[in-house]
């Protein structure tokens, strides 16, 4: 499988602080790749980089075939974004929402509000399109967070830890839309905390530890490092890799 | 390029969507513009004391200051000459009557009788109206005893209807040389300065006020964006910086014409105030206005780096120009606070809108004032556009 997004040698300090350090990875296309690490490794600072809000300190990144520092314009067309926080207009409905995110990234008004519809419908939203997003629940709010994320109908998807704070139920809906994407050819790059979530969604995984990308690999290989695979869970190698002390 | 558009439009159904919003830049400016209208004139009913030393004492005399405290919301004071002196030299009293000796005994023989005014300054608002009123019913009082002296003549001197004729216009030949009583002023202290009506400009410096406080306070949402993500979000859309920048200065303007059309629709409508000629002209007037605040609440949100930061440069920037614009006090000629009144959108705002509500200039008057009001727009979006960033590095 070719790779759709390539990352190479990432370096970003803030206040002479290194947050990313040469972090290299790829994205394939049709995977979903998880980038794991704990707080402050450094992941969100990476997907703001990759998806063109961030310049790099150094380093080069090509999605699609096209840089991102010199065909910014480009990238945006391929990509679409679900940033850590909420972001989205509460006192506007869903339908409001994603219709205006459509039009921004380009869509004419009538595929923009057909296109809302739709995607309401697969992240169950239909019956509440309506109402001010203020008023959804937690997990609601987070679908339409995701909801946004597709109008552009992107090539390249970058989820940072889209199930924060929800519900079994919102989880597992929210991992079945991911699989199908992917199934119908597009490329995720998902970040979470939950281990059993990257083990059952994720083709590839890339753990991050104080910037560095540590380790890359399958599940199941990165597993066979420290022992047994069919015995081993993907929290063991999370641990077992990134130590047991506390981050800031 | 209808992107800009998209984002001015999204703005305004968020703030269509906000009760709070909507509460405050339309219920409350109506809410204050009718407490002010109670307060300085409007429907209320007039009370006033009339300050009076009575230096005759006659039949004449007494009977005058009865008829004064007939009037409806009106007192009367009496005072010795040297007491009211007093008074209005401490200010206590700013209007006061004299009624000479010889009053009565002048009306009562049909010499032309006066009733002295002492002011201090321009006499005060009460005073003035209160001079009115004792003018009104000194000239009443005095038809009365010239129409008796003048029958008591007719009967006694006319014989034939022709005499008749000839007295009585003798009478009104004397009557229009001098006016039986009059009211004069005795002594102004201060030059009297022309006062203007505080309720010609109020309502514009109401409307201005407000359309300053809601749009320089949507500064922040630029701020508000940055914070929770959306302005990350807009930024990985196609929508260029040029194109935010663009978007969120018609989102102000919109904003502004929205809560002035409202305003001065509802102003004509209830107030009567003038002709759709006028509101027309004011409508093009708001939309100046409108993009000079914008262009303010540009530059207050690319030089504010928090939300608190933003609301107070914009409370501090509203008040500023509401209260040294000439909202409440008119702007007087020169010295400081003249110059200070310079440096404020309102006092062109209201000068402007006060020549074209009161119907007595038009747009093309105000020429002076728009143009000021446009350089302040474009000056301040070139100021902003140089300092707008929109990285969010510094989250
Ligand atoms: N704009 C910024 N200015 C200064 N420091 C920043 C900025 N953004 C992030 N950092 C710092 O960079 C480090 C990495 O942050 P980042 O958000 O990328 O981590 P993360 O892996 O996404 O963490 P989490 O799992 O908690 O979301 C943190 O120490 C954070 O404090
Ligand atoms: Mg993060």
């Amino acid at each position: 499988m070719e790779d759709f997004l390539v990352a190479s040698d990432l370096t970003k300090s803030f206040d002479g602080t290194q947050v990313v350090a040469s972090a290299s990875f790829t994205v394939r296309s049709q995977e979903i790749f998880g980038l794991l690490g704990p707080n402050g490794a450094g992941k969100t600072t990476t997907i703001r980089m990759l998806s063109t809000v961030l310049d790099p300190d150094e380093g080069d990144i090509r999605i699609g075939g096209h840089s991102v520092a010199g065909e910014s314009d480009a990238v945006r067309r391929l990509i679409g974004v679900c940033p850590q926080e909420l972001a989205l207009y509460p006192e506007l409905s869903a339908t409001d929402n994603l219709v205006f995110f459509g039009r921004m990234a380009g869509l004419p008004g009538g595929e923009a509000k057909a296109r809302a519809a739709e995607i309401l419908e697969r992240v169950g939203l239909t019956d509440r399109a309506k109402d001010a997003v203020r008023k959804y629940s937690g997990g609601m709010k987070r679908r339409v967070n995701i909801a946004i994320a597709l109008m552009s109908k992107p090539r390249l998807l970058f989820l940072d830890e889209p199930t924060v704070g929800i519900d079994p139920q919102s989880r597992n809906h929210i991992f079945d839309t991911v699989l199908a994407l992917r199934d119908e050819g597009m490329s995720v790059l998902y970040t979470t905390h939950y281990m059993e979530e990257a083990d059952r969604l994720c083709d590839r995984i890339g753990i991050m530890d104080a910037g560095h990308v540590i380790a890359l690999g399958t599940p199941v290989e990165l597993k066979t490092r420290i022992g047994n695979p069919d015995t081993t869970t993907l929290e063991e190698v999370f641990l077992s890799l990134t130590g047991r002390s506390l981050r800031d | 390029m209808t992107r800009p558009f998209l984002l001015a439009l999204l703005e305004v159904k968020r703030f269509l969507a906000d009760r709070g919003a909507l509460a405050f830049s339309i219920a409350l400016p109506i809410l204050l513009f009718a407490l002010m209208l109670g307060v300085f004139g409007g429907e209320t009913s007039f009370n006033a004391t009339a300050h009076v030393a009575d230096l005759d004492g006659g039949d004449a005399a007494r009977k005058l200051i009865e008829r004064i405290e007939d009037v409806e919301g009106l007192d009367v004071r009496l005072y010795t000459e040297a007491k009211l002196d007093d008074s209005l030299g401490r200010s206590a009293v700013l209007t006061g009557f004299v009624i000479p000796v010889g009053f009565t005994a002048a009306l009562e023989s049909g010499t032309p009788a006066a009733i002295r005014v002492k002011r201090r300054g321009s006499g005060g608002n009460a005073g003035q109206i209160t001079a009115a009123i004792v003018q009104g019913v000194a000239d009443g009082f005095a038809s009365e005893y010239e129409l008796r002296r003048a029958l008591a003549a007719l009967v006694s001197n006319a014989t034939t209807p022709e005499d008749l004729e000839s007295q009585i216009g003798i009478l009104l030949a004397d009557a229009r040389r001098e006016p039986p009583v009059r009211v004069v002023d005795d002594e102004t202290l201060v030059e009297q300065e022309e006062e203007e009506d505080i309720l010609d400009r109020l309502l514009p410096g109401i409307i201005v006020m407000f359309l300053l406080f809601s749009v320089t306070l949507s500064a922040q949402t630029l701020i508000e964006e940055r914070r929770n993500s959306t302005l990350e979000r807009l930024l990985t859309t196609r929508l260029t910086a040029g194109e935010l920048f663009a978007g969120k200065f018609l989102a102000g303007v919109s904003r502004g014409m929205i809560q002035t059309l409202v305003l001065l629709v509802l102003a004509f409508a209830v107030l009567r105030l003038a002709g759709p000629g006028a509101l027309a002209q004011s409508a093009v007037l708001a939309l100046v206005v409108a993009a000079a605040a914008s262009a303010i609440a540009l530059v207050i949100a690319t030089v504010a780096r928090t939300d608190d930061q933003a609301t107070w440069a914009a409370v501090f920037v509203t008040m500023y120009m509401t209260v040294f614009g000439g909202t409440f006090f008119p702007i007087p000629d020169s010295g400081a606070l003249e110059l200070l009144s310079r440096f404020t959108l309102n006092r062109y705002a209201i000068d402007a809108y006060e020549g074209i509500l009161a119907e007595t200039a038009t747009l093309g008057d105000a020429t002076f004032e728009i143009a000021i009001l446009g350089a302040v727009a474009v000056s301040c979006l070139i100021i902003a556009r140089l300092l707008f960033r929109v990285s969010s590095e510094a989250k």
